[in-house]
Protein backbone atom coordinates (compact mmCIF):
# COMPACT_ATOMS: atom_id res chain seq x y z
CA UNK A 1 0.00 0.00 0.00
CA UNK A 2 1.24 3.46 -0.95
CA UNK A 3 1.69 6.08 1.34
CA UNK A 4 -1.01 7.75 -0.21
CA UNK A 5 -3.72 5.17 0.11
CA UNK A 6 -2.97 4.27 3.52
CA UNK A 7 -3.84 8.38 4.11
CA UNK A 8 -6.99 8.25 2.34
CA UNK A 9 -8.20 5.03 4.38
CA UNK A 10 -7.25 7.24 7.44
CA UNK A 11 -8.90 10.33 6.45
CA UNK A 12 -12.06 7.50 5.41
CA UNK A 13 -11.93 6.41 9.25
CA UNK A 14 -11.46 9.87 10.36
CA UNK A 15 -14.75 11.22 8.83
CA UNK A 16 -16.79 7.92 9.40
CA UNK A 17 -16.09 8.13 13.25
CA UNK A 18 -16.38 11.63 13.01
CA UNK A 19 -20.28 10.82 11.42
CA UNK A 20 -20.55 8.47 14.04
CA UNK A 21 -19.92 10.65 16.68
CA UNK A 22 -21.80 13.11 15.72
CA UNK A 23 -24.90 10.54 14.89
CA UNK A 24 -24.72 9.35 18.27
CA UNK A 25 -24.95 12.59 19.84
CA UNK A 26 -28.12 13.31 17.95
CA UNK A 27 -29.28 9.77 18.83
CA UNK A 28 -28.78 10.44 22.39
CA UNK A 29 -30.65 13.81 22.40
CA UNK A 30 -33.58 13.30 19.89
CA UNK A 31 -34.23 10.06 19.15
CA UNK A 32 -35.57 8.76 22.30
CA UNK A 33 -38.64 10.90 23.03
CA UNK A 34 -38.02 13.45 25.21
CA UNK A 35 -41.29 12.54 27.50
CA UNK A 36 -42.35 15.26 29.78
CA UNK A 37 -41.07 15.15 33.12
CA UNK A 38 -43.84 15.99 35.64
CA UNK A 39 -41.58 18.32 37.42
CA UNK A 40 -40.02 19.27 34.71
CA UNK A 41 -39.45 23.31 33.87
CA UNK A 42 -40.58 23.49 30.58
CA UNK A 43 -37.66 22.25 28.17
CA UNK A 44 -37.32 18.48 28.03
CA UNK A 45 -34.21 18.09 29.85
CA UNK A 46 -32.70 15.08 31.21
CA UNK A 47 -33.91 12.29 29.47
CA UNK A 48 -30.28 11.03 30.62
CA UNK A 49 -29.38 7.14 30.42
CA UNK A 50 -27.21 5.83 32.94
CA UNK A 51 -24.00 5.91 31.04
CA UNK A 52 -20.17 6.61 32.24
CA UNK A 53 -19.12 8.11 35.08
CA UNK A 54 -22.58 8.42 36.72
CA UNK A 55 -22.28 8.29 40.50
CA UNK A 56 -19.78 11.08 40.39
CA UNK A 57 -21.34 13.51 38.15
CA UNK A 58 -24.61 12.74 40.16
CA UNK A 59 -22.80 13.51 43.23
CA UNK A 60 -21.41 16.86 41.92
CA UNK A 61 -24.88 18.19 40.08
CA UNK A 62 -26.67 17.93 43.69
CA UNK A 63 -23.83 19.72 45.48
CA UNK A 64 -23.82 22.36 42.61
CA UNK A 65 -27.63 22.56 43.08
CA UNK A 66 -27.45 23.35 46.88
CA UNK A 67 -24.36 25.32 46.95
CA UNK A 68 -26.60 27.38 44.48
CA UNK A 69 -29.30 27.73 46.70
CA UNK A 70 -27.06 28.39 49.39
CA UNK A 71 -24.96 31.16 47.78
CA UNK A 72 -28.43 32.48 46.72
CA UNK A 73 -29.67 32.48 50.66
CA UNK A 74 -26.73 33.72 51.77
CA UNK A 75 -26.92 36.92 49.82
CA UNK A 76 -29.88 37.61 51.20
CA UNK A 77 -29.07 36.98 54.81
CA UNK A 78 -25.55 38.10 54.76
CA UNK A 79 -25.82 40.41 52.05
CA UNK A 80 -22.23 39.43 51.24
CA UNK A 81 -21.33 36.21 48.66
CA UNK A 82 -22.24 37.79 45.55
CA UNK A 83 -19.12 36.74 43.69
CA UNK A 84 -19.45 32.93 45.19
CA UNK A 85 -22.36 32.91 43.48
CA UNK A 86 -20.77 34.25 40.24
CA UNK A 87 -18.45 31.67 40.50
CA UNK A 88 -20.23 28.69 41.47
CA UNK A 89 -22.52 29.13 38.31
CA UNK A 90 -19.87 30.05 36.07
CA UNK A 91 -18.30 26.30 37.14
CA UNK A 92 -22.02 24.96 36.73
CA UNK A 93 -22.29 26.56 33.01
CA UNK A 94 -19.06 24.56 32.41
CA UNK A 95 -20.06 21.90 33.86
CA UNK A 96 -23.35 21.23 32.78
CA UNK A 97 -22.95 22.46 28.46
CA UNK A 98 -20.48 19.16 29.08
CA UNK A 99 -23.01 16.79 28.17
CA UNK A 100 -24.15 16.33 24.79
CA UNK A 101 -26.91 18.94 23.75
CA UNK A 102 -28.36 19.78 20.87
CA UNK A 103 -26.90 23.36 20.93
CA UNK A 104 -23.41 21.90 21.20
CA UNK A 105 -24.28 19.51 18.08
CA UNK A 106 -25.41 22.89 16.00
CA UNK A 107 -22.09 24.98 16.60
CA UNK A 108 -20.24 22.34 15.77
CA UNK A 109 -22.07 21.48 12.82
CA UNK A 110 -22.10 24.63 11.48
CA UNK A 111 -18.34 24.93 12.05
CA UNK A 112 -17.95 21.77 9.91
CA UNK A 113 -20.15 23.14 7.03
CA UNK A 114 -18.72 26.64 7.04
CA UNK A 115 -15.72 27.48 8.42
CA UNK A 116 -12.45 27.63 8.39
CA UNK A 117 -12.22 30.43 10.85
CA UNK A 118 -11.81 29.22 14.50
CA UNK A 119 -12.37 33.31 15.88
CA UNK A 120 -15.90 33.26 14.08
CA UNK A 121 -16.72 29.50 15.93
CA UNK A 122 -15.92 31.05 19.21
CA UNK A 123 -17.39 33.99 18.92
CA UNK A 124 -20.73 32.34 18.05
CA UNK A 125 -20.51 29.85 20.97
CA UNK A 126 -20.16 33.00 22.74
CA UNK A 127 -23.41 34.65 21.91
CA UNK A 128 -25.41 31.35 21.41
CA UNK A 129 -24.72 30.84 24.97
CA UNK A 130 -25.28 34.51 26.18
CA UNK A 131 -28.51 34.56 24.17
CA UNK A 132 -29.55 31.12 26.14
CA UNK A 133 -29.02 33.01 29.27
CA UNK A 134 -30.83 36.13 28.08
CA UNK A 135 -33.97 33.58 26.97
CA UNK A 136 -33.98 32.07 30.43
CA UNK A 137 -34.23 36.14 32.62
CA UNK A 138 -36.50 36.81 29.72
CA UNK A 139 -38.63 33.80 30.45
CA UNK A 140 -38.16 34.20 34.22
CA UNK A 141 -38.51 37.97 34.29
CA UNK A 142 -41.54 39.10 32.20
CA UNK A 143 -43.73 36.05 33.03
CA UNK A 144 -42.98 35.81 36.92
CA UNK A 145 -41.60 39.22 37.99
CA UNK A 146 -43.68 41.63 35.80
CA UNK A 147 -46.93 39.47 34.84
CA UNK A 148 -47.26 37.53 38.02
CA UNK A 149 -47.34 34.28 36.00
CA UNK A 150 -46.63 31.03 37.62
CA UNK A 151 -45.06 27.69 37.07
CA UNK A 152 -47.53 26.86 34.87
CA UNK A 153 -47.31 29.67 32.39
CA UNK A 154 -43.27 29.73 32.55
CA UNK A 155 -43.42 26.11 31.75
CA UNK A 156 -46.01 26.87 28.87
CA UNK A 157 -43.30 29.63 27.38
CA UNK A 158 -40.16 27.36 27.82
CA UNK A 159 -42.53 24.63 25.67
CA UNK A 160 -43.10 26.71 22.82
CA UNK A 161 -39.39 28.13 23.10
CA UNK A 162 -38.10 24.77 22.49
CA UNK A 163 -40.63 24.10 20.04
CA UNK A 164 -39.69 27.14 17.73
CA UNK A 165 -36.16 26.58 18.19
CA UNK A 166 -36.46 22.61 17.28
CA UNK A 167 -38.57 23.84 14.22
CA UNK A 168 -35.50 26.41 13.95
CA UNK A 169 -32.80 23.90 13.82
CA UNK A 170 -34.05 21.40 10.57
CA UNK A 171 -35.32 24.66 8.74
CA UNK A 172 -31.55 25.88 8.83
CA UNK A 173 -30.45 22.42 8.57
CA UNK A 174 -32.64 21.99 5.08
CA UNK A 175 -31.22 25.30 3.82
CA UNK A 176 -27.96 24.61 4.18
CA UNK A 177 -28.02 20.63 3.26
CA UNK A 178 -29.78 22.12 -0.12
CA UNK A 179 -26.80 24.79 -0.26
CA UNK A 180 -24.04 22.19 0.37
CA UNK A 181 -26.04 19.75 -1.51
CA UNK A 182 -25.21 21.69 -4.71
CA UNK A 183 -21.79 22.24 -4.01
CA UNK A 184 -21.13 19.09 -3.76
CA UNK A 185 -22.43 17.92 -6.81
CA UNK A 186 -21.19 21.15 -8.33
CA UNK A 187 -17.45 20.08 -7.28
CA UNK A 188 -17.78 15.63 -8.14
CA UNK A 189 -18.92 17.17 -11.87
CA UNK A 190 -15.57 15.95 -13.37
CA UNK A 191 -13.46 18.90 -14.57
CA UNK A 192 -13.83 19.73 -18.27
CA UNK A 193 -11.27 19.43 -20.78
CA UNK A 194 -9.16 22.93 -20.58
CA UNK A 195 -8.65 23.23 -24.20
CA UNK A 196 -12.46 24.12 -24.21
CA UNK A 197 -12.01 27.93 -22.94
CA UNK A 198 -15.98 28.51 -23.08
CA UNK A 199 -16.45 25.67 -19.77
CA UNK A 200 -13.35 26.09 -18.04
CA UNK A 201 -14.89 25.05 -14.47
CA UNK A 202 -13.50 26.92 -11.61
CA UNK A 203 -12.85 24.51 -8.94
CA UNK A 204 -14.71 25.21 -5.39
CA UNK A 205 -15.60 28.60 -6.88
CA UNK A 206 -19.26 28.82 -6.26
CA UNK A 207 -20.10 31.75 -7.50
CA UNK A 208 -18.92 31.05 -10.74
CA UNK A 209 -20.73 27.45 -12.14
CA UNK A 210 -21.39 26.69 -15.21
CA UNK A 211 -24.82 25.03 -16.20
CA UNK A 212 -24.72 21.24 -17.75
CA UNK A 213 -24.72 23.12 -21.03
CA UNK A 214 -21.58 24.52 -20.42
CA UNK A 215 -23.24 27.71 -20.98
CA UNK A 216 -24.10 30.35 -17.94
CA UNK A 217 -25.59 33.32 -17.67
CA UNK A 218 -23.78 36.27 -16.12
CA UNK A 219 -26.68 37.59 -13.86
CA UNK A 220 -26.07 37.20 -10.29
CA UNK A 221 -27.98 34.45 -8.68
CA UNK A 222 -29.85 35.68 -6.20
CA UNK A 223 -28.99 32.99 -3.99
CA UNK A 224 -25.25 33.41 -4.33
CA UNK A 225 -25.82 37.36 -3.65
CA UNK A 226 -23.39 39.08 -1.49
CA UNK A 227 -21.66 36.23 -0.21
CA UNK A 228 -20.25 37.79 3.24
CA UNK A 229 -24.07 38.62 3.82
CA UNK A 230 -24.71 35.21 3.03
CA UNK A 231 -22.42 33.86 6.17
CA UNK A 232 -23.63 36.55 8.44
CA UNK A 233 -27.40 35.20 8.20
CA UNK A 234 -25.73 31.52 8.70
CA UNK A 235 -23.53 33.04 11.99
CA UNK A 236 -26.97 34.66 13.38
CA UNK A 237 -29.52 31.74 12.36
CA UNK A 238 -26.49 29.14 14.13
CA UNK A 239 -26.58 31.46 16.99
CA UNK A 240 -30.27 31.61 17.39
CA UNK A 241 -31.40 28.03 16.95
CA UNK A 242 -28.74 26.93 19.34
CA UNK A 243 -28.94 29.65 21.67
CA UNK A 244 -32.63 30.31 22.21
CA UNK A 245 -33.53 27.07 24.46
CA UNK A 246 -33.02 27.69 28.02
CA UNK A 247 -31.28 25.76 30.39
CA UNK A 248 -33.38 24.45 33.39
CA UNK A 249 -30.58 25.49 35.79
CA UNK A 250 -30.88 29.01 34.82
CA UNK A 251 -35.02 29.27 35.59
CA UNK A 252 -34.42 27.29 38.49
CA UNK A 253 -31.82 30.02 39.83
CA UNK A 254 -33.88 32.97 38.62
CA UNK A 255 -37.21 31.97 40.24
CA UNK A 256 -35.66 31.11 43.78
CA UNK A 257 -33.47 34.13 43.87
CA UNK A 258 -37.04 36.22 43.01
CA UNK A 259 -38.68 34.40 45.69
CA UNK A 260 -35.82 35.42 48.00
CA UNK A 261 -36.74 39.15 46.87
CA UNK A 262 -33.01 39.46 45.07
CA UNK A 263 -33.67 38.83 41.39
CA UNK A 264 -30.27 40.52 40.40
CA UNK A 265 -28.48 38.10 42.13
CA UNK A 266 -30.39 35.28 39.93
CA UNK A 267 -29.43 37.67 36.34
CA UNK A 268 -26.02 38.04 37.40
CA UNK A 269 -26.03 34.21 38.45
CA UNK A 270 -27.99 33.39 34.97
CA UNK A 271 -24.88 35.48 32.45
CA UNK A 272 -21.96 33.47 34.86
CA UNK A 273 -23.48 30.37 33.75
CA UNK A 274 -23.73 31.43 29.97
CA UNK A 275 -19.95 32.06 30.03
CA UNK A 276 -19.40 28.85 31.44
CA UNK A 277 -21.07 27.54 28.81
CA UNK A 278 -19.81 29.59 25.93
CA UNK A 279 -16.27 28.26 27.29
CA UNK A 280 -17.25 24.46 27.03
CA UNK A 281 -19.01 24.66 23.50
CA UNK A 282 -16.62 27.15 22.11
CA UNK A 283 -13.98 24.07 23.18
CA UNK A 284 -16.58 21.26 20.59
CA UNK A 285 -16.62 24.03 17.96
CA UNK A 286 -12.67 24.03 18.03
CA UNK A 287 -12.64 20.66 18.19
CA UNK A 288 -15.06 20.18 15.30
CA UNK A 289 -12.32 22.87 13.20
CA UNK A 290 -9.62 20.96 13.75
CA UNK A 291 -10.48 17.63 12.63
CA UNK A 292 -11.97 18.75 9.26
CA UNK A 293 -8.59 20.18 9.47
CA UNK A 294 -6.92 17.13 9.51
CA UNK A 295 -9.29 15.24 7.28
CA UNK A 296 -8.14 18.22 5.05
CA UNK A 297 -5.11 18.02 5.09
CA UNK A 298 -4.74 14.11 5.25
CA UNK A 299 -6.17 13.86 1.76
CA UNK A 300 -4.09 16.71 0.42
CA UNK A 301 -5.57 19.97 1.35
CA UNK A 302 -8.47 22.07 0.06
CA UNK A 303 -6.55 23.10 -2.74
CA UNK A 304 -6.54 19.55 -4.88
CA UNK A 305 -9.53 17.72 -6.16
CA UNK A 306 -9.51 15.21 -3.79
CA UNK A 307 -9.47 17.62 -1.24
CA UNK A 308 -11.85 19.45 -2.33
CA UNK A 309 -14.68 16.72 -2.63
CA UNK A 310 -13.91 15.51 0.95
CA UNK A 311 -14.48 18.96 2.05
CA UNK A 312 -17.27 19.40 0.37
CA UNK A 313 -19.18 16.04 0.82
CA UNK A 314 -18.16 17.03 5.17
CA UNK A 315 -20.16 20.47 4.76
CA UNK A 316 -23.27 18.84 3.33
CA UNK A 317 -23.05 15.43 5.67
CA UNK A 318 -23.12 18.35 8.72
CA UNK A 319 -26.10 19.90 7.39
CA UNK A 320 -27.86 16.55 6.74
CA UNK A 321 -27.07 16.12 10.78
CA UNK A 322 -28.45 19.66 11.88
CA UNK A 323 -31.74 18.58 9.74
CA UNK A 324 -31.97 15.28 10.99
CA UNK A 325 -31.58 16.54 14.90
CA UNK A 326 -33.64 18.97 14.42
CA UNK A 327 -36.34 16.45 12.64
CA UNK A 328 -35.66 14.12 15.17
CA UNK A 329 -36.03 16.56 18.12
CA UNK A 330 -39.27 17.88 16.78
CA UNK A 331 -40.81 14.53 16.14
CA UNK A 332 -39.42 13.20 19.45
CA UNK A 333 -41.46 16.42 20.87
CA UNK A 334 -44.61 15.56 19.61
CA UNK A 335 -44.37 12.07 20.09
CA UNK A 336 -44.19 12.85 23.81
CA UNK A 337 -47.37 14.32 23.50
CA UNK A 338 -46.55 17.91 24.30
CA UNK B 1 -3.04 11.42 13.91
CA UNK B 2 -1.39 12.18 17.13
CA UNK B 3 -3.69 14.73 17.32
CA UNK B 4 -7.09 12.66 16.52
CA UNK B 5 -5.70 10.78 19.04
CA UNK B 6 -5.59 13.44 21.56
CA UNK B 7 -9.83 14.17 21.01
CA UNK B 8 -10.81 11.24 21.21
CA UNK B 9 -11.12 11.32 25.13
CA UNK B 10 -12.48 14.42 24.84
CA UNK B 11 -15.30 13.35 22.20
CA UNK B 12 -15.79 10.22 24.80
CA UNK B 13 -16.02 12.39 28.15
CA UNK B 14 -18.40 14.63 26.72
CA UNK B 15 -20.81 11.79 25.50
CA UNK B 16 -20.70 10.24 29.03
CA UNK B 17 -21.45 13.14 30.76
CA UNK B 18 -25.18 12.62 30.33
CA UNK B 19 -27.22 12.57 33.44
CA UNK B 20 -27.97 15.54 35.31
CA UNK B 21 -30.87 15.84 37.61
CA UNK B 22 -32.03 19.18 38.45
CA UNK B 23 -34.91 18.69 41.21
CA UNK B 24 -34.26 16.77 44.18
CA UNK B 25 -37.39 14.83 46.29
CA UNK B 26 -37.16 13.94 50.10
CA UNK B 27 -38.98 10.97 50.67
CA UNK B 28 -41.45 9.58 53.29
CA UNK B 29 -43.66 6.71 52.54
CA UNK B 30 -46.56 5.07 54.81
CA UNK B 31 -47.31 1.55 53.62
CA UNK B 32 -51.17 1.18 54.16
CA UNK B 33 -52.93 -2.41 55.33
CA UNK B 34 -56.16 -3.02 55.74
CA UNK B 35 -57.43 -6.35 57.17
CA UNK B 36 -53.45 -7.77 56.80
CA UNK B 37 -52.95 -6.68 53.29
CA UNK B 38 -50.95 -4.38 51.25
CA UNK B 39 -53.50 -1.76 50.27
CA UNK B 40 -51.87 1.54 49.25
CA UNK B 41 -48.56 3.52 49.68
CA UNK B 42 -49.13 7.18 50.65
CA UNK B 43 -45.71 9.54 49.63
CA UNK B 44 -45.00 12.62 50.81
CA UNK B 45 -42.71 14.45 48.39
CA UNK B 46 -40.16 17.41 49.73
CA UNK B 47 -39.04 19.17 47.01
CA UNK B 48 -35.77 21.07 47.13
CA UNK B 49 -36.04 24.85 48.14
CA UNK B 50 -35.20 25.70 44.37
CA UNK B 51 -37.67 23.78 42.66
CA UNK B 52 -40.27 24.42 45.45
CA UNK B 53 -39.97 28.34 44.63
CA UNK B 54 -40.58 27.66 41.14
CA UNK B 55 -43.71 25.20 41.51
CA UNK B 56 -45.02 27.97 44.08
CA UNK B 57 -44.08 31.46 42.43
CA UNK B 58 -46.47 33.87 42.55
CA UNK B 59 -49.46 31.40 43.66
CA UNK B 60 -50.09 33.07 46.91
CA UNK B 61 -51.61 36.14 47.64
CA UNK B 62 -50.24 39.65 48.50
CA UNK B 63 -46.40 38.18 48.63
CA UNK B 64 -47.27 35.80 51.11
CA UNK B 65 -46.39 31.95 51.25
CA UNK B 66 -49.42 30.18 49.34
CA UNK B 67 -52.38 27.80 50.73
CA UNK B 68 -52.91 24.27 50.79
CA UNK B 69 -56.01 25.66 49.10
CA UNK B 70 -54.42 27.36 46.43
CA UNK B 71 -51.40 24.69 45.85
CA UNK B 72 -54.41 22.13 45.07
CA UNK B 73 -54.38 23.20 41.45
CA UNK B 74 -50.87 21.98 41.66
CA UNK B 75 -50.91 18.91 43.50
CA UNK B 76 -53.53 17.54 41.03
CA UNK B 77 -51.64 18.71 37.98
CA UNK B 78 -48.61 16.73 39.48
CA UNK B 79 -50.15 14.06 40.50
CA UNK B 80 -52.24 13.39 36.70
CA UNK B 81 -48.93 13.75 35.21
CA UNK B 82 -47.44 11.34 37.46
CA UNK B 83 -49.35 8.62 36.03
CA UNK B 84 -47.37 8.28 33.01
CA UNK B 85 -44.48 7.56 34.95
CA UNK B 86 -45.81 5.17 37.45
CA UNK B 87 -45.52 7.34 40.04
CA UNK B 88 -41.56 6.68 40.01
CA UNK B 89 -42.02 4.26 42.53
CA UNK B 90 -41.83 0.38 41.74
CA UNK B 91 -43.50 -1.86 44.11
CA UNK B 92 -42.65 -5.26 43.94
CA UNK B 93 -45.36 -7.87 45.70
CA UNK B 94 -43.38 -11.30 46.56
CA UNK B 95 -41.29 -10.74 43.82
CA UNK B 96 -43.75 -9.42 41.31
CA UNK B 97 -44.36 -6.17 40.02
CA UNK B 98 -47.89 -4.69 41.38
CA UNK B 99 -49.60 -2.43 39.42
CA UNK B 100 -51.18 0.78 40.63
CA UNK B 101 -55.39 2.14 40.48
CA UNK B 102 -55.73 5.29 40.20
CA UNK B 103 -54.30 7.90 43.10
CA UNK B 104 -56.03 10.11 45.52
CA UNK B 105 -56.28 11.92 48.50
CA UNK B 106 -53.79 14.46 46.82
CA UNK B 107 -53.09 17.95 48.19
CA UNK B 108 -49.50 20.55 48.57
CA UNK B 109 -48.28 21.75 51.66
CA UNK B 110 -45.79 24.26 51.80
CA UNK B 111 -43.47 25.02 55.02
CA UNK B 112 -42.98 28.62 55.45
CA UNK B 113 -39.71 28.48 57.74
CA UNK B 114 -37.55 25.95 55.64
CA UNK B 115 -39.30 27.20 52.05
CA UNK B 116 -40.13 24.17 50.68
CA UNK B 117 -43.31 22.38 48.84
CA UNK B 118 -44.06 19.00 49.83
CA UNK B 119 -46.56 16.55 47.74
CA UNK B 120 -48.99 14.65 49.75
CA UNK B 121 -50.57 11.78 47.48
CA UNK B 122 -51.72 7.82 47.73
CA UNK B 123 -51.40 5.40 45.26
CA UNK B 124 -53.74 2.20 46.10
CA UNK B 125 -52.43 -0.94 44.47
CA UNK B 126 -54.98 -2.33 42.00
CA UNK B 127 -55.21 -5.57 44.00
CA UNK B 128 -54.61 -5.75 47.67
CA UNK B 129 -52.38 -9.19 48.47
CA UNK B 130 -51.23 -10.82 51.56
CA UNK B 131 -47.66 -10.14 51.62
CA UNK B 132 -44.79 -11.71 52.67
CA UNK B 133 -42.25 -9.72 51.20
CA UNK B 134 -43.49 -5.83 49.88
CA UNK B 135 -40.42 -3.70 48.20
CA UNK B 136 -40.53 -0.29 46.83
CA UNK B 137 -38.11 1.84 45.27
CA UNK B 138 -38.66 5.21 44.17
CA UNK B 139 -36.70 6.60 41.91
CA UNK B 140 -36.98 8.71 37.83
CA UNK B 141 -35.07 6.47 35.62
CA UNK B 142 -34.24 9.79 33.89
CA UNK B 143 -33.02 11.37 36.48
CA UNK B 144 -34.26 14.54 36.16
CA UNK B 145 -35.32 14.13 39.21
CA UNK B 146 -33.06 12.73 42.53
CA UNK B 147 -35.64 10.88 44.66
CA UNK B 148 -34.05 9.91 48.29
CA UNK B 149 -35.36 8.86 51.26
CA UNK B 150 -35.52 11.70 54.22
CA UNK B 151 -33.19 10.56 56.63
CA UNK B 152 -34.32 9.59 60.35
CA UNK B 153 -37.20 6.99 59.54
CA UNK B 154 -38.80 7.83 56.19
CA UNK B 155 -41.12 5.02 55.53
CA UNK B 156 -43.99 4.19 58.40
CA UNK B 157 -46.43 1.50 58.06
CA UNK B 158 -49.91 1.90 58.90
CA UNK B 159 -52.26 -0.61 61.08
CA UNK B 160 -49.83 -3.36 59.82
CA UNK B 161 -50.44 -6.61 61.51
CA UNK B 162 -48.26 -8.45 64.35
CA UNK B 163 -45.10 -9.27 63.23
CA UNK B 164 -44.33 -7.42 59.95
CA UNK B 165 -40.63 -5.93 59.73
CA UNK B 166 -39.35 -3.20 57.54
CA UNK B 167 -35.90 -2.05 56.81
CA UNK B 168 -34.30 0.89 54.66
CA UNK B 169 -31.29 0.33 52.40
CA UNK B 170 -29.45 2.98 51.00
CA UNK B 171 -27.85 1.97 47.97
CA UNK B 172 -23.93 0.80 48.32
CA UNK B 173 -21.11 1.99 47.02
CA UNK B 174 -21.35 -0.04 43.41
CA UNK B 175 -20.44 -3.91 43.36
CA UNK B 176 -17.49 -3.73 41.68
CA UNK B 177 -18.88 -6.26 39.05
CA UNK B 178 -21.09 -2.94 38.73
CA UNK B 179 -18.63 -0.48 38.53
CA UNK B 180 -16.67 -2.72 36.25
CA UNK B 181 -20.04 -2.32 33.57
CA UNK B 182 -20.12 1.15 34.03
CA UNK B 183 -16.29 2.05 33.12
CA UNK B 184 -16.89 -0.34 30.19
CA UNK B 185 -20.66 1.42 29.10
CA UNK B 186 -18.43 4.58 29.35
CA UNK B 187 -16.08 3.41 26.63
CA UNK B 188 -18.42 1.81 24.72
CA UNK B 189 -21.16 4.44 24.67
CA UNK B 190 -23.58 2.07 25.57
CA UNK B 191 -26.59 2.01 28.22
CA UNK B 192 -24.92 -0.72 31.02
CA UNK B 193 -28.63 -1.97 31.60
CA UNK B 194 -31.94 -0.71 32.45
CA UNK B 195 -31.73 -2.27 35.66
CA UNK B 196 -29.18 0.44 36.89
CA UNK B 197 -31.42 3.28 37.88
CA UNK B 198 -33.12 0.58 40.38
CA UNK B 199 -29.64 -0.21 41.26
CA UNK B 200 -28.53 2.86 42.78
CA UNK B 201 -32.12 3.90 44.51
CA UNK B 202 -33.28 3.77 47.86
CA UNK B 203 -35.08 0.91 48.97
CA UNK B 204 -37.62 -0.23 51.14
CA UNK B 205 -38.51 -3.24 52.82
CA UNK B 206 -41.65 -5.38 54.75
CA UNK B 207 -41.54 -8.47 55.52
CA UNK B 208 -44.49 -10.22 57.02
CA UNK B 209 -45.16 -13.54 58.67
Amino acid sequence: MTRATLMRLAALMGAIALAAWAADAAMAQGLTPPARNPFSVGVSEGGGQYTGLLGWIMARQMEFERALSGAVRAIRTTGGGFWTLAGLSFAYGVFHAAGPGHGKAVVAAYMIANEKALKRGIIISGLAALLQGFVAIAIVGVLALLLGAAAAQMREAAQWVEIASFAGIAAFGAMLALRKGRALARTLRPPAPASRFVCEAVDGDEDHVHGPDCGHSHMPDPSTLGKPRLEWRDAVLTVITAGSRPCSGAILVLVFSLAQGIFYAGVAAAFAMAIGTAITTAALATMAVLAKGLALRLTGGAASRRGEIVARALEFAAACLVLALGLALLLGFTLAGL
Amino acid sequence: MKRLALLLPLLLWSHGAHAHPHVMVGVTSEVVFVDGKVTAIRHHWTFDDMYSAFVTANLGQDGKDPTTQELQPVAQTNVESLREFDYFTVPKMNGKKAPFAAPKDYSMTFDSADKTATLHFTVPLAEAAQSKLFVFQVYDPSYFVAFAFKPGDPVTLTNAPQGCSLSVSKPKSLESEDSKKLNESFFSGLSPGSDFGAKLADRAIVACP
